[in-house]
């Protein structure tokens, strides 16, 4: 059965929250909206979004890294959500694995929220539902965009390409090759949800600075000469420092 | 998590009736085997009609807490696995089957009809609280309402209501019951007592989740929240995180056994000792426990912490702890960066 989700890497995205802005700008506007926002220009503003963006630091100092974690539906495949609604307004599609939410019968009783160890799903108080992620699944399959816009619009607006989707379930597609050989991992595996978004873990990255040097270095590049001239610039204050710190270390010896 | 007013007034509106109605036709019941002589008819129906009264006025009050109060006829749709569904059903079928039982009794159209939807209704009562009990016990994701005590307990709060209201009832009309009932008030704040200890001594040794769980990361790397997505609270936060409840707690869950079980069972131990029974005594009985009843479902709510405030950073890290030999709720340390 294909389960279309989405696969973020943990390493490019640099949480500048386009995803979430640009989430809640296409879902104000289309077939599942619209995002309720309170107050807007109050002290309080407040609103539904489908998608939040989370930081976390980890380690101790100075050891510490800082990483973004992007959180929106998960799109469970064992969804707790979904058996809990007293309506059927909650479901999941079987042709694509997407949960959805019925709005016309939804009664706003909120116990699919309680259901949700994620807390991706939001109560719009302007029109009494329960709103959550539906990986636009307006876009996806609009036959009047060109193929390469089909996707949520997350995934088009992220500037790091962090974010993926696909079917996780077809070996062919890109993010079941890049959970298996990046080693995707779930949010709460423990909780029996079985989510189909996947994250892929953070990775040591280690910079080559010698082809960075061979590169910038090329006579045909046009910060060679700036380069050049710093390196030189650097070097003739580093000559004259170097007497001057030898008399301080003399003085201070005993 | 938010306490909801209108759920627990539904509560205390269901409690009473289905307790009430469980003793009036348990009663009445007894007579099918040749034991005791039944209820008058003018205090069956007195008792039905309350009981009637406030099971709807509980599911009127109780759709308050819906978004859409007109769509809550749909809730009977997903009888097969929703908890909230069943109660729907189970409660509406109550309140109807009564109805109709208190019909039949008025005109005493056939004693086997009336004992077959007093039945009916009887075991329909049972059912709506424990579906009610179930939708907080089920969900796994709450872990100090994730067990059986929860809906035992619900079911004695359940009786509580219901005997210390029949004891009324039976003093005012003068019957034989209301030294019984006396005894069953006793026996059912005393288990509730006990249950209620018991679900809080639970939460000192619930092994929590912790945030490295939710972010599936190695247990021993520390993790801080540095940013929650908004400046503002959001339906997340508001509605799992109630933290003016959380600073209230520690003074209103003695306020809820005080009210709830000390004062009623320092009442009846007064009652037994002096032999005195009077109506103000038994109504103040019924209302300590009612009030009661109304901060206990307030504090069972603001207890509970649902797993997603971990993401929030909003959850007990180290919960609660037993220290000098009593109860006390440790400061719950909440890391917001």
């Amino acid at each position: 059965m294909p389960q279309y989700a989405l696969v973020i890497d943990l390493n490019t995205c640099v949480g500048c929250h386009a995803c979430a802005t640009n989430c809640k700008e296409w879902n104000t506007q289309a077939a599942f909206g619209p995002l309720s926002d309170y107050d807007p220009y109050g002290r309080e503003a407040s609103g539904v979004w489908y998608n939040r963006i989370f930081t976390y630091e980890t380690g101790e100092f100075p050891e510490t890294q800082v990483f973004h974690l992007p959180k929106s539906c998960l799109h469970c495949q064992d969804a707790p959500c979904v058996p809990v609604c007293p309506t059927g307004a909650s479901y999941k599609r079987e042709q694509d694995g997407i949960v959805l939410v019925n709005y016309d019968d939804c009664i706003g009783c909120k116990l699919c929220s309680w259901a949700c160890p994620y807390g991706c799903r939001e109560f719009d108080e302007a029109d009494k539902v329960m709103k959550k992620c539906t990986l636009c699944i307006d876009r996806i399959y609009d036959e009047t965009l060109p193929p390469e816009h089909r996707q949520p619009a997350c995934v088009l607006t992220c500037p790091a390409r962090a974010r993926f989707f696909g079917d996780i379930e077809d070996p062919n597609s890109e993010v079941y090759k890049l959970i298996k050989e990046r080693n995707g991992f779930v949010l709460f595996p423990d909780m029996g949800t079985n989510p189909a978004n996947h994250y892929l873990p953070r990775q040591e990255t280690r910079i080559n600075l010698e082809e960075f040097e061979k590169h910038i270095l090329k006579p045909d590049n046009p910060l060679f000469l700036e380069v050049m001239r710093r390196h030189h610039t650097s070097s003739k204050a580093q000559a004259q420092e170097t007497p001057q710190e030898e008399v301080t270390h003399s003085e201070e010896l005993p | 998590m938010h306490p909801p007013i209108s759920l627990i007034f539904f509560f205390l509106t269901a409690g009473t009736s289905i307790g009430l109605f469980i003793f009036t036709y348990f009663i009445e019941f007894l007579t099918l085997f040749g034991k005791g002589q039944g209820l008058p008819k003018e205090v069956v129906l007195v008792s039905g009609v309350i009981s009637l009264i406030l099971i709807g006025a509980g599911a009127i009050g109780a759709s308050f807490h819906l978004g859409h109060k007109l769509r809550a006829w749909k809730a009977i749709k997903r009888f097969n696995t929703s908890w909230l569904s069943r109660e729907a059903v189970f409660s509406g079928a109550y309140g109807f089957t009564l109805l109709i039982y208190l019909v039949l009794k008025y005109f005493e159209v056939s004693p086997f009809l009336e004992h077959t939807f007093g039945i009916i209704t009887w075991i329909l009562g049972i059912l709506s609280g424990f579906s009610t009990a179930m939708i907080y016990a089920s969900n796994k994701f709450v872990l100090e309402w994730n067990t059986g005590i929860t809906v035992i307990y619900y079911l004695l709060m359940y009786l509580m209501l219901g005997s210390s209201a029949f004891t009324i009832i039976s003093y005012f009309y003068n019957l034989p019951y209301t030294g019984t009932f006396l005894f069953l008030t006793f026996l059912f704040v005393l288990l509730g007592l006990g249950f209620r200890i018991a679900f809080n001594v639970r939460q000192f040794y619930i092994k929590r989740p912790t945030l490295n769980e939710a972010l599936n990361l190695p247990h021993n790397r520390s993790i801080r929240v540095i940013d929650k997505s908004s400046t503002t609270d959001n339906y997340c936060t508001t509605e799992f995180y109630y933290a003016k409840g959380k600073q209230m707690l520690p003074t209103f869950i003695p306020l809820a056994y005080l009210f709830t079980f000390v004062i009623p069972l320092f009442l009846l131990i007064y009652i037994y000792v002096t032999d005195v029974v009077n109506l103000p005594l038994l109504v103040l009985i019924y209302l300590s426990i009612l009030a009661g009843s109304a901060i206990e479902r307030w504090c069972f709510f603001v207890e509970g912490n649902h797993v997603q405030n971990l993401f929030y950073g909003l959850y007990p890290e180290e919960g609660y702890k037993l220290r000098k030999g009593y109860m006390e709720r440790k400061e719950t340390r909440i890391s917001i960066y």
